[in-house]
């Protein structure tokens, strides 16, 4: 613990300003909101284009929207509302200026009202105030996880499945919104049944080509900020609902083994429709068998970066023979480890597992130019599977384990022009704390991450750790060793010399 | 017990003076008639026994227990069926049950095991009474067939086990004082003999060699199997189909008894001849005939473990190893 | 073992140190040579915990390494034996679950993260290292030649009939419980020999350890008595054995008493008497020896003896009263079976009903200890030469474990260790007298030998000369040393054959030769475990209790601990009787789920239909007017499933659970179970009371749903014809568009 502090201490010295530290703890950045609290009218949205993505199990949401300062002083703070339950499910919310993306982002904080209220906000905060009367145009993505709800909530083993999912066809808006769309993209052109809206505008609502649904265009200049008309789709879905409600994953850097340990630990559920009666082996053996469609999972494809090796794939009860693993090349092309878990996932059904795999430090690890021991490690943020139907994580926890007697840990996460799927730094929540193993004295350092709300689009991403490593800090173990055997020798030489016979002898 | 003997057949004599059934008198008839022993039966008192109404249970034994029907079981069970109704009838038995114990000899009545259609002998059937407290809707008496010698305590379960719940008086054995002072005499005549002749027993007990040669055998018995054989009662040889003798039985986890006698003489042979060569070769004084001997006891020592083998490769398809030159 | 190890450095003419540190290295080897060879399965396979026992023992060791040593000792397990429970704590062994919770103790001190699994897993493997450097001590004792003991080290160490119950992954308690045996046996000789207290003591704890590991410690404690009385009657009696067997008796007696398990048993049962009484007459003994120091005159000690004699009766007639009046409890039912061999089939079907309290068919033994079975007679041969104290154990531990092991085949792990002391008693004597280089001088033949006396054996009668030709020495030890080679093969076979699988993964293998793993049992219990409330109530045969607790982690109805026979029988009647008549047994055992086990579509033999007949047997056990063995019997008199099976069979749960379904799996063809090797009827059964609710991958586990009482109060069946009935007009009614409200 004494560690933990003096780490946050050196870190709070040595920080510069692109790294965020591993103590900057979100909490305390929050600003309490009253009740009754409406975002200024500082602003007027020009244009709003809303692109609702729905080919995977959760929803990805784009929003294009022309943000103009109506205010007479420079703004620097664009409210965003969402409902109270939606709320809790956005995830890796990420805003940029359009026009500029390789700018990078803007820092969106959450901000924490009480329960009671029905819509919360995140206030965005821009790089340099809007001067008054000009314009930016805003990139808001983020993804709404565990919207979808399964109709029927309960089919039959070989039946397809149906996702209904419900939103307003006014986009919510803190500001006035002059006028709007919404662009939803299904997975499929079966969709049995879709709201007609009355009213909103001239001409049959939404407008359809293939399996692109349009709402609007709309007019609503006169419409008050925050009015909502409910809208529902519903459509075939015929593939697993994939959501891991946990996700742990280690990192173990071994600086005399040049090796990097990852572990996954999942624990997956399928959101899809449950069974209306029960399994039946003879009718999953026929449907494998001729390959249709169904809602359970079957496999799951991990593709891991080059020059992994000797992958395992365990759960609670021991090894899964059910896995093939394809070992990529180095450098570019990446192997792939195929698991079957031991029965397929219907809807419902839940399946925990892990896989590890073994990669070599040397690709992940550098010296810093310059420094005497401090290394840097770059390595994904998160893996995981790679399948159409995508996966939902609703809480991710990161830990890497660092070598022993590593100091000055600080970390970041590497922006690029497009969004990584990460939501701002400020809601990731970071700690340091001491992992003890393989008769380490005084344990090593691991630095936890902990996100939650996250999709598999945050594959890409990437984390950045760099820390101080001195040779004594390598030389530690092997003395400690040495001198343990030692101890135990002398004192077993002194045992055998004692005499404890009664009689002379 | 007595008196309760007493005052129970006071009530059943009042009963049977009040009421104007003639089963009771039936039941007291027979009750009376049978002196605490089962009742022997003929083919007339038989169907009056069993006739309905009545409202008692009865037991009934069809035996044939005269030496020319050669009917053992008949024979031997008869002892243990009087044991039982022995035991019922001087037992204390819960009043309300009113059971009676009666035997019919095959010679007395051929006629009611012709019409019972009965091949076989002994047979015990119990009749439910068909009124009363107790009484059953079926009156078909309950059969037990007797599979092998049976014990009386089986049959006595089974019989209680179908009358009416409620305490039954156990099955008690008259003890048999004639065995135990039997057996006290033969111990001490043992022990005096052993005294009297020790100074002549205990060089023989003394020898080693003897205890030597009782342990080996004991343990070439036990290790070739021979407890299998003890328990699982196998045939000592079989046939083979073509008329021949098989010796060796198929599959790994049966054996004949000949076929272990043929293994025990075997791990005979061959530990004899690790002896031999142990302890025998070497006090040898000629060279030329100790040479002989270890040639010869090393050769046999050989062909039999090679022969072991083979035989053991029949028990157990696909093992691998072998010695020359079997 | 680091004292034994320093022992041998001071033991046997070894104060040249080159000696001892090439023995000790050769036993260094030995000791991984016993580890390595038993790890095929690790290798095959993985580290995982096999059969059925081991299960429970690692569930018992996960509760000790959570919840402390406290909580253990009073477990009371309600996910057993569902409803009654089980008081586990008071009711096992705990020495194996503690031992492995030490080392595991120790490990996470010195922070090294090992799973508890993987300490379960390779715990057997390393105790027979210690078992073998425990018997290289043991024989050590017995012969006055060095090889003596490396040999039977090796014997040990590799031996299939230690190695069928020690692979890495059988953890069960004979895994610590036979290098316990070894040690104690070793510790008592040394206490007979030199009389000394601090071995007795040494031998009262490794008993007191030996008891708290295994039920089989009865063994000890009858065997160490009857060494003690054999040595009486010899008239051998010593101080050194009175002091010995004294400390022994009173200090392992206390030692045996702290186990909650056995508590009073050594003063109130029978299995311990022997030990009581060859105390008492031990003291008699004693005191007459000590009298007769004092006082000369042949007619005093005559009275002496006489006196002791009737006293010793009398104790005896004591001891047959108490046990007839019931203050010592008869010979428990295992251990009684096996003087009486016919007992258990009569009157503990259940005993009799497990595989390995079968007797023992001359190929198991040849099977498990090759040439060293017709070597142990040569080696009980050798002990009467000069028969000391400890040969005089040798000949009686032989001869009684020789019996045992003939009776059941299990307790061929007790006859294994003196096979091999008598075996490489034998083998070193032929190669210390076969490779000795130096031809015997002719002044050697007149010089008398040390073993030359005339109560010797005959053979022992002509002083030793030895082996002149080089031919002949070269013949016997080119002989001796291919038989050994033969053995070291012969074990490594059986061992990777047959002990190493197992029986929860199941190999088979591709048309191409790879090994395919059939992982049936383990997709079912995880998908119990991860799919269904986590206190519903698995029924299943006792055989797959354990295992459904330890991988399931479900409570269970009836498990391997089979200490409710009524219980059994129970399970055993709902298995064999009618729906209707299980119907009402399940409901009110609360039970969700049924668990049976079919081998019908992979060939695979140990299923539950073959085991069939016992549930039969142990059910009629207890109600033999509703469930009679007879009716599952054609006319005559076979065993069938197939169209001429009896209604019975047909009507039971256990044969509707087992096929149903499986004719569709055909299609249109005849449906052929594959052990029963029987074409099934052309109508499968039909199911009413129970629905199918998940199947394994290749059928072997088929786990069924019991269905709640119908809404509508109907019975099952009804209910059933009724949506059977109804079935197309839900369909079609699917078919319509479903309209949204959506405003």
């Amino acid at each position: 613990m004494r560690l933990f502090a003096a780490a946050a201490v050196v870190c709070g010295l040595l920080l510069p300003s692109s790294v965020v530290c591993a103590e900057s703890d979100l909490s305390s950045t929050r600003v309490q909101l009253p009740n009754d609290f409406t975002p200024p009218q500082v602003f007027k949205n020009l244009n709003l284009l809303r692109n609702t993505n729905l080919e995977k199990g959760y929803v990805r949401e784009t929003v294009d929207v022309v943000v103009e300062n109506v205010d007479d002083k420079p703004q620097r703070e664009y409210y965003l509302p969402f409902p109270a339950d939606v709320f809790g499910k956005i995830g890796g919310l990420e805003v940029r200026d359009k026009k500029s993306p390789e700018k990078g982002r803007f820092d969106a904080e959450a901000i924490e009202t009480d329960s009671s209220n029905d819509i919360n906000y995140y206030v965005v905060q821009f790089p340099d105030a809007l001067a008054p009367s000009s314009q930016i145009t805003l990139r808001i993505s983020y993804s709404v996880l565990s919207s979808l709800s399964p109709l029927p909530a309960t089919i039959h083993q070989s039946e397809q499945q149906y996702l209904a999912y419900t939103f307003s066809a006014y986009a919510l808006s803190a500001y006035p919104v002059d006028n709007q769309k919404t662009k939803l993209k299904l997975p499929s052109v079966n969709v049995p049944d879709y709201t007609t809206t009355t009213g909103l505008k001239s001409g049959q609502d939404p407008e359809r080509q293939g399996s692109v649904y349009t709402y609007g265009p709309y007019e609503t200049a006169k419409v008050a900020p925050g009015t909502q008309y409910p809208v529902t789709v519903r459509y075939e879905f015929t593939k697993p609902v994939l959501t891991a409600h946990l996700l742990e994953r280690d990192i173990e850097v071994s600086h005399w083994g040049g090796n990097l340990a990852t572990e996954e630990r999942y624990w997956l559920r399928n959101n899809g429709s449950q069974l209306e009666k029960q399994f039946s082996r003879l009718e999953w053996t026929v449907s494998t068998y001729q390959g249709f469609p169904t809602s359970a999972l079957r496999e799951l494809t991990f593709p891991l970066k080059p020059g992994s090796v000797d992958p395992y794939f365990t759960d609670d009860i021991g090894n899964v023979s059910t896995s093939r693993f394809r070992p990529g090349k180095v450098p570019n092309r990446d192997g792939s480890l195929e698991l079957r878990p031991r029965f397929p996932i219907f809807g419902g059904w839940n399946y925990s597992f892990r896989i590890g795999w073994n990669n070599d430090l040397s690709l992940f690890l550098r010296k810093a130019i310059g420094s005497s021991g401090t290394y840097i490690l770059k390595v994904p943020f998160i893996e995981g599977p790679k399948n159409p139907e995508g996966i939902q994580y609703e809480k991710v926890v990161v830990r890497v384990i660092l070598p022993e007697g590593a100091r000055n840990v600080q970390w970041e996460t590497i922006n690029g022009a497009t969004s990584n799927g990460l939501p701002s730094l400020s809601q990731i929540h970071s700690e340091l704390n001491d992992h003890k193993t393989f008769m380490d004295t005084l344990g090593r350092t691991a630095l936890t991450l902990t996100i939650e709300n996250l999709s598999d689009e945050a594959r890409s991403s990437e984390l950045l750790i760099s820390y101080d490593y001195t040779l004594w800090d390598g030389l530690r173990k092997p003395v400690t060793i040495t001198a343990g055997l030692f101890t135990v020798f002398v004192a077993l030489w002194f045992v055998g010399s004692l005499d404890v016979s009664i009689k002379k002898r | 017990m007595r008196i309760l003997q007493f005052f129970l057949a006071l009530a059943c004599f009042f009963s049977a003076a009040f009421s104007t059934n003639p089963p009771t008198d039936k039941f007291e008839k027979y009750q009376l008639l049978s002196h605490s022993t089962s009742v022997k039966l003929d083919d007339s008192s038989y169907e009056d026994l069993v006739s309905k109404p009545r409202d008692y249970y009865s037991a009934i034994i069809l035996t044939a227990t005269e030496a020319r029907y050669g009917c053992v079981i008949c024979r031997e069970f008869q002892s243990e069926w009087e044991i039982i109704s022995k035991s019922w009838n001087e037992g204390s038995k819960p009043d309300d049950i009113r059971l009676l114990f009666g035997s019919l000899d095959f010679s007395m009545g051929k006629n009611t095991f012709q019409k019972l259609m009965l091949q076989t002998a002994p047979v015990v059937l119990v009749f439910p009474p068909t009124n009363g407290p107790h009484a059953k809707i079926d009156s078909a008496p309950l059969r037990f067939d007797f599979t092998g010698p049976v014990s009386a305590e089986q049959l006595y379960t089974w019989i209680t086990r179908h009358l009416p719940a409620g305490p039954k008086p156990p099955l008690v054995r008259p003890t048999n004082y004639m065995r135990i002072v039997s057996a006290v005499t033969l111990a001490m005549g043992f022990i005096t003999l052993v005294t009297v002749l020790s100074p002549y027993i205990l060089p023989v007990i003394r020898n080693r060699n003897l205890w030597a040669a009782l342990s080996l055998i004991a343990i070439l018995l036990f290790t070739s199997g021979h407890m299998f054989n003890h328990i699982r009662k196998v045939p000592y040889v079989a046939g083979d189909g073509k008329g021949g003798i098989s010796y060796f039985a198929g599959g790994f986890s049966n054996q004949f008894g000949m076929e272990t006698q043929i293994i025990a003489s075997i791990y005979g042979v061959l530990s004899f001849a690790t002896i031999a060569l142990a302890m025998k070769v070497p006090r040898i004084a000629d060279k030329r005939t100790q040479q002989l001997v270890i040639i010869i006891w090393g050769t046999v020592m050989l062909g039999m473990y090679s022969f072991l083998l083979s035989v053991f490769k029949t028990k157990n398809g696909g093992y691998p190893f072998f010695l020359p030159p079997f | 073992m680091a004292s034994p190890s320093l022992d041998v450095l001071l033991k046997g003419n070894s104060s040249r140190n080159v000696r001892g540190l090439l023995r000790i290295i050769i036993l260094c080897t030995i000791a991984a040579a016993a580890v390595s060879s038993r790890l095929f399965s690790v290798i095959r396979f993985e580290s995982i915990i096999h059969e059925f026992d081991p299960w429970f023992n690692f569930r018992a060791t996960k509760y000790l390494v959570q919840h402390g040593f406290y909580k253990f000792w009073d477990w009371f397990d309600d996910r057993t034996w569902h409803p009654l429970g089980r008081v586990t704590g008071g009711t096992l062994y705990p020495g194996l679950m503690v031992t492995s919770g030490v080392i595991y103790h120790v490990l996470r001190f010195l922070t090294i993260p090992v799973d508890i699994r993987n300490i379960c897993v390779l715990l057997a493997p390393g105790f027979s290292g210690l078992t073998a450097l425990a018997m290289y001590l043991l024989t050590n004792e017995m012969s006055s030649s060095p090889s003596a003991g490396l040999l039977a080290a090796v014997f040990m160490g590799i031996t299939p009939g230690y190695i069928s119950r020690s692979v890495a992954g059988s953890y069960d308690n004979e895994a610590i419980a036979i290098f316990l045996l070894v040690f104690t046996f070793y510790l008592w000789i040394k206490a007979v020999k030199n009389g000394s207290i601090m071995w007795g003591t040494l031998a009262a704890l490794f008993y007191g350890y030996m008891v708290s590991a295994w039920g089989g410690y009865v063994f000890i404690t009858n065997l160490i008595p009857l060494h003690v009385f054999v040595l009486l009657c010899m008239g051998r009696y010593t101080s050194r054995v009175y002091i010995s067997y004294t400390t022994w008796y009173a200090l392992g007696t206390l030692a045996s008493m702290q186990i909650p398990f056995v508590g009073f048993l050594p003063i109130r049962n029978s299995d311990h008497m022997s030990a009581l009484g060859v105390f008492g007459l031990l003291q008699l003994v004693a005191f007459a020896d000590f009298v007769r120091g004092f006082v000369p005159g042949k007619q005093f000690q005559k009275l002496l003896t006489a006196m002791i004699l009737i006293v010793f009766g009398f104790a005896l007639l004591g001891l047959v009263l108490l046990t007839v009046s019931g203050v010592i409890a008869p010979w428990s039912g295992r251990f009684y079976s096996l003087w009486d061999t016919g007992y258990a089939k009569v009157h503990i079907p259940i005993i009799a009903s497990v595989s390995e309290h079968q007797p023992t068919a001359w190929p198991a033994f040849f099977f498990d200890l090759n040439f060293l079975i017709w070597l142990f007679p040569a080696g009980v041969y050798l002990c009467f030469r000069q028969l000391k104290d400890e040969h005089v154990f040798v000949v009686i531990y032989a001869v009684l474990s020789s019996y045992f092991a003939g009776v059941m085949v299990r307790l061929m792990l007790t006859l294994t260790p003196v096979v091999c002391v008598a075996a490489a008693l034998a083998v070193s004597h032929i190669l210390d007298t076969y490779l000795v280089a130096s031809k015997p001088s002719e002044a050697s033949e007149t010089k008398p030998t040390a073993d030359n006396n005339q109560s010797g054996l005959r053979s022992t009668r002509n002083p030793v000369v030895g082996v002149y030709s080089y031919l002949s020495k070269f013949f016997i030890s080119a002989m001796m040393i291919v038989y050994l080679l033969l053995f070291v093969s012969h074990c490594t076979w059986v061992t990777s054959n047959a002990y190493s699988s197992p029986s929860v993964v199941l190999a088979s293998r591709m048309p191409d030769g790879s090994q395919h793993i059939i992982d049936d049992y383990r997709e079912a219990y995880y998908w119990l475990r991860q799919n269904t409330p986590a206190n519903a109530k698995i029924m299943s045969w006792w055989d797959y209790g354990y295992q459904i607790g330890g991988m399931a982690d479900r409570p269970t109805l009836v498990d391997n601990n089979t200490w409710n026979n009524t219980h059994i029988a129970t399970v055993g009647k709902a298995m064999s009787s009618r729906e209707e008549v299980s119907y009402p047994i399940l409901r009110q055992h609360d039970v969700d789920y049924v668990l049976v086990v079919f081998g019908g579509l992979l060939g695979y033999s140990g299923d539950d239909i073959n085991k069939f007949l016992w549930m039969v047997r142990i059910a009629e056990g207890i109600w033999p007017d509703e469930v009679k063995e007879r009716d599952y019997f054609t006319a005559r008199g076979e065993y069938r499933v197939d169209d001429e099976a009896t209604p019975t069979m047909r009507n039971s749960l256990m044969y509707k659970m087992s096929y149903y379904n499986f004719n569709s799996l055909f299609g249109g063809g005849q449906a052929v179970d594959r052990v029963r090797g029987a074409r099934l009827p052309a109508e499968g059964p039909q199911l009413t009371t129970v629905e199918e609710a998940f199947t394994s991958e290749n059928w072997i586990i088929r786990i069924y749903k019991v269905k709640d009482l119908d809404n509508f109060g109907r019975d099952h069946s009804s209910a059933v014809a009724f949506d059977k009935g109804h079935k197309k007009k839900r369909a079609t009614k699917k078919k319509g568009p479903r309209v949204l409200r959506t405003e």
